[in-house]
C-alpha cells in the first residue's frame, strides 16, 4: 500500500462515486421501504444475498451473463417481493414494531438458512471472461464490472426516482408515505401500495445483488455485510428519504474508500459503524431529515 | 406462593437431573438449557420488562467471554475476576447503550445495538495482538474451582443453575417491586409515566446497564464451560436474536418465559445437530431455519408467548393462578 498521496486523489475520488453508485441501489430500496411502511426491514440483506445467487447459478448452469440475468431478475424479485408481502409482512403491517422487527428478523434467519442448506457455506464467485478487464482513464483505472453496475445502478435509482416523482402509482405510494390514514380515506388502497412498495423495495436489492455478484465472493451470510452498510446510509440520508439515501451512499463510500486507502482494509467497517453509532448519537433524524423523526410511532 | 410453583418445579427438576442422570450428553443439554435460559432472562430485563428491544446483547455476552478467557490467558488471572471485568465493561457499555435509547425508539434503537455488537466484533477479530484475532482463544483447562476448571458436569449444572435461579430472581423483582411497576409503565407508555413523576430515563438506563452486566456473567461462565472464544460466535446477530427468540417463544416479560423458551430451542437445536451434524455440515442450518419460521410465527399468532398461552389455557380450564 503506498503511503498517502496527493496523486491518489482522482482515484479515490472515482473509486468513491462508483461504489457509491452501488450502495444507493440497496439503500434506496430499504429507504422506500420504511418511508411508505415505516417497517426496518432486516431481511434486506438476504435479498441481496439471493441475488447474488441467482446470478451465480445462471451463469454456472446456464452459462448466462449477470447483465442477461438482470432481465430475468426484474420480474423473479417482482414475484418474490409480492409472495413475501403477502405471506409474512402483510399479516403484521399494522402490528406494533416490535412485531414488525421480529418478523422481518425471523424473515432474514430463514432465508440466510435456506441458503446455507441448499448451497452450503462455501464461497462462491461469478468469474466472467471479462472480470480482470481494467479500465484505464488519466490517472485512475477501474474494474469494467464496477462500471457497469455503477451504470445499472444509477439508471435504475433513476427510474425508481422518475417514477415516484412523476407517474400517479408514485404519486400514491408518496401520499401513502405522508399519510396512511389521509390515504386511505382519500380511497387509496393502501395493501395494494403497501404489497407494490415491498415488491419494488425487493427488486432494488435483487437487481443490486445480480450487479454485486461479479464483484463480491457470495455465501449464505454476504447480505449482512451490504446491510450494514444500507443502515448507515439510510440513517444518514434520514430513513425514509430517497434522495438522502443516494448522498448517504457517497459519504459511505467516501469514508470506506479513503478509509482503505488510509488506515487499511482491514478496520474500514468500523469506520462507519462508528460513524453510524456517531450519527445516532449526534443526528439521528439523519443529516437531511426532520428532527425528531427518529422518535415517530407509526 | 402458588405463583411460584411452575418455577420450583422447573428448577427443581433441573436440580434433581444430576442424581438421575449420569449420561454426559444429557447432561450438557441440561447446563445449555439453564445457561441459554439464563442469557435469554438477561435479554428479557432490558427487551421484555423494560421494552428496549436490542439485537445486539452479543456484545455484552462477547464481553464478558472475552475478560474472562484473557485475563486468564494473558495475566493468569481467575476467570471468576475476569467475569467481575467482564460485568462491569457491560455495565460501561450498557449505560451508554441506555444512553442511547432515551434518544431512540423502535428500529432505531435495534440498529444502533446491533451496531455495537459489529464494531466489537471486528474489534476482537482484527485485534491480533490482543485478543489473538479471528482464530479465537482456547481456554486452557486449570483444574479447580478457582479458577473454574471444573471436568465434572454435575458440578456444572448446579453453577448454572444458581445462575438460572438468580436471574428468575432478578425478573421476579421486577414484576413484583415499585421499581418493576414504574418499569412496566414506561414500557407501556413513557409520555404518560413521565406526567406521573416516574423517572423514566435513568429506570430505562438502569434496566439495560443491569441486563448488559447479566448477559456478561453468562457469557464469562460459557465461556468456561466450552473452553474456546471465537469471535464470529459469541459477538454474532444470530446469538443476539437467539437470546430474544427464548425470551419471545416463552413469553415476553415474564420470569419463566426465557427459561420455558430455552428448553424448546436448545433441545431442538441439540437434537437436530445430532442427527445432522455429521451428514453435510450445511444441514445444520436446518434448526435456524426452523428458528427463523418459528420467530415469524410466534409474533404473529402467540405473542405472549408459552407462558401466556398456558396461563390463558389454565384459567379457561378453572385454575386460575396456577401458572404465570
Amino acid at each position: 500500500m503506498p503511503s498517502p498521496s496527493v496523486s491518489a486523489i482522482p482515484q479515490l475520488l472515482v473509486s468513491t462515486i462508483l461504489l457509491g453508485g452501488i450502495y444507493a441501489l440497496i439503500a434506496v430500496g430499504l429507504t422506500l421501504i420504511f418511508g411508505v411502511m415505516r417497517v426496518v426491514n432486516f431481511a434486506h440483506g438476504e435479498f441481496v444475498m439471493l441475488g447474488m445467487y441467482l446470478a451465480f447459478w445462471a451463469f454456472t448452469f446456464l452459462g448466462l451473463d449477470p447483465y442477461v440475468m438482470l432481465f430475468i431478475a426484474l420480474p423473479v424479485f417482482f414475484v418474490a417481493g409480492l409472495a413475501s408481502y403477502r405471506l409474512v409482512m402483510r399479516p403484521v403491517i399494522h402490528a406494533s414494531h416490535n412485531v414488525q422487527i421480529f418478523t422481518t428478523v425471523g424473515l432474514s434467519i430463514a432465508l440466510q438458512n435456506v441458503a446455507l442448506v441448499l448451497w452450503t457455506g462455501d464461497f462462491r464467485f461469478v468469474r466472467t471472461e471479462y472480470y480482470s478487464v481494467v479500465v484505464r482513464l488519466g490517472t485512475t483505472a477501474f474494474n469494467i464490472s464496477q462500471i457497469a453496475a455503477f451504470a445499472v445502478a444509477v439508471a435504475f435509482t433513476a427510474a425508481l426516482f422518475a417514477f415516484m416523482r412523476w407517474s400517479y402509482t408514485g404519486r400514491v405510494m408518496r401520499a401513502t408515505a405522508q399519510d396512511r390514514q389521509a390515504a386511505g380515506l382519500m380511497g387509496i388502497d393502501t395493501d395494494r401500495v403497501y404489497a407494490l412498495t415491498w415488491a419494488i423495495g425487493i427488486v432494488c436489492v435483487g437487481v443490486a445483488g445480480v450487479l454485486l455478484a461479479p464483484l463480491y465472493q457470495v455465501y449464505p451470510t454476504v447480505g449482512l455485510q451490504f446491510v450494514l452498510i444500507a443502515y448507515v446510509v439510510v440513517v444518514l440520508g434520514g430513513l425514509g428519504d430517497m434522495a438522502g439515501a443516494v448522498l448517504g451512499s457517497l459519504i459511505v463510500a467516501a469514508v470506506e474508500v479513503v478509509g482503505s486507502y488510509v488506515i487499511g482494509t482491514a478496520w474500514k467497517e468500523v469506520l462507519y459503524l462508528l460513524l453510524f453509532i456517531a450519527i445516532l448519537l449526534v443526528r439521528p433524524a439523519g443529516l437531511f431529515g426532520q428532527r425528531g423523526a427518529e422518535q415517530l410511532g407509526t | 406462593m402458588r405463583r411460584e410453583v411452575p418455577a420450583l418445579v422447573f428448577f427443581g427438576v433441573a436440580a434433581l437431573g444430576p442424581v438421575a442422570v449420569r449420561d454426559a450428553f444429557l447432561l450438557d443439554g441440561l447446563i445449555l438449557i439453564l445457561l441459554w435460559g439464563a442469557a435469554a432472562s438477561a435479554w428479557n430485563v432490558a427487551g421484555g420488562y423494560a421494552g428496549q428491544i436490542s439485537l445486539g446483547h452479543t456484545a455484552f455476552f462477547g464481553l464478558g467471554a472475552y475478560s474472562a478467557a484473557l485475563l486468564g490467558t494473558r495475566w493468569d488471572l481467575s476467570p471468576w475476576l475476569g467475569l467481575l471485568v467482564g460485568a462491569v465493561l457491560s455495565t460501561i457499555a450498557g449505560l451508554s447503550i441506555g444512553y442511547l435509547s432515551n434518544r431512540l425508539r423502535g428500529p432505531y434503537f435495534v440498529l444502533a445495538t446491533i451496531a455495537l455488537s459489529q464494531v466489537l466484533l471486528i474489534v476482537a477479530s482484527r485485534w491480533r495482538g490482543f485478543t489473538a484475532g479471528s482464530e479465537g482463544i482456547p481456554v486452557p483447562f486449570r483444574p479447580g474451582f478457582w479458577t473454574l476448571g471444573i471436568a465434572d458436569k454435575r458440578v456444572w449444572v448446579y453453577l448454572m443453575l444458581g445462575l438460572a435461579v438468580l436471574l428468575y430472581l432478578v425478573q421476579r423483582y421486577l414484576e413484583r417491586s415499585r421499581r418493576g411497576y414504574q418499569l412496566a409503565a414506561v414500557r407501556e407508555d413513557e409520555d404518560a409515566a413521565l406526567s406521573l413523576g416516574v423517572a423514566a430515563r435513568r429506570l430505562k438506563v438502569i434496566a439495560i446497564a443491569a441486563s448488559a452486566a447479566l448477559t456478561a456473567v453468562c457469557g464469562a461462565l460459557w465461556a468456561q464451560y466450552v473452553g474456546f472464544v471465537d469471535p464470529f460466535y459469541v459477538f454474532s446477530v444470530d446469538l443476539s436474536v437467539r437470546f430474544a427468540l427464548a425470551a419471545i417463544i416463552g413469553g415476553l416479560g415474564t420470569a419463566l418465559g426465557p427459561f420455558l423458551g430455552s428448553v424448546l430451542i436448545t433441545t431442538l437445536e441439540t437434537y437436530l445437530r445430532a442427527q445432522f451434524g455429521g451428514v453435510g455440515a450445511g444441514l445444520v442450518g436446518i434448526y435456524l431455519i426452523i428458528y427463523g419460521c418459528a420467530l415469524v410465527l410466534v409474533v404473529r399468532f402467540v405473542p405472549q408467548g408459552l407462558v401466556g398461552w398456558l396461563g390463558d389455557w389454565l384459567r379457561r380450564r378453572g385454575l386460575a393462578g396456577a401458572a404465570q
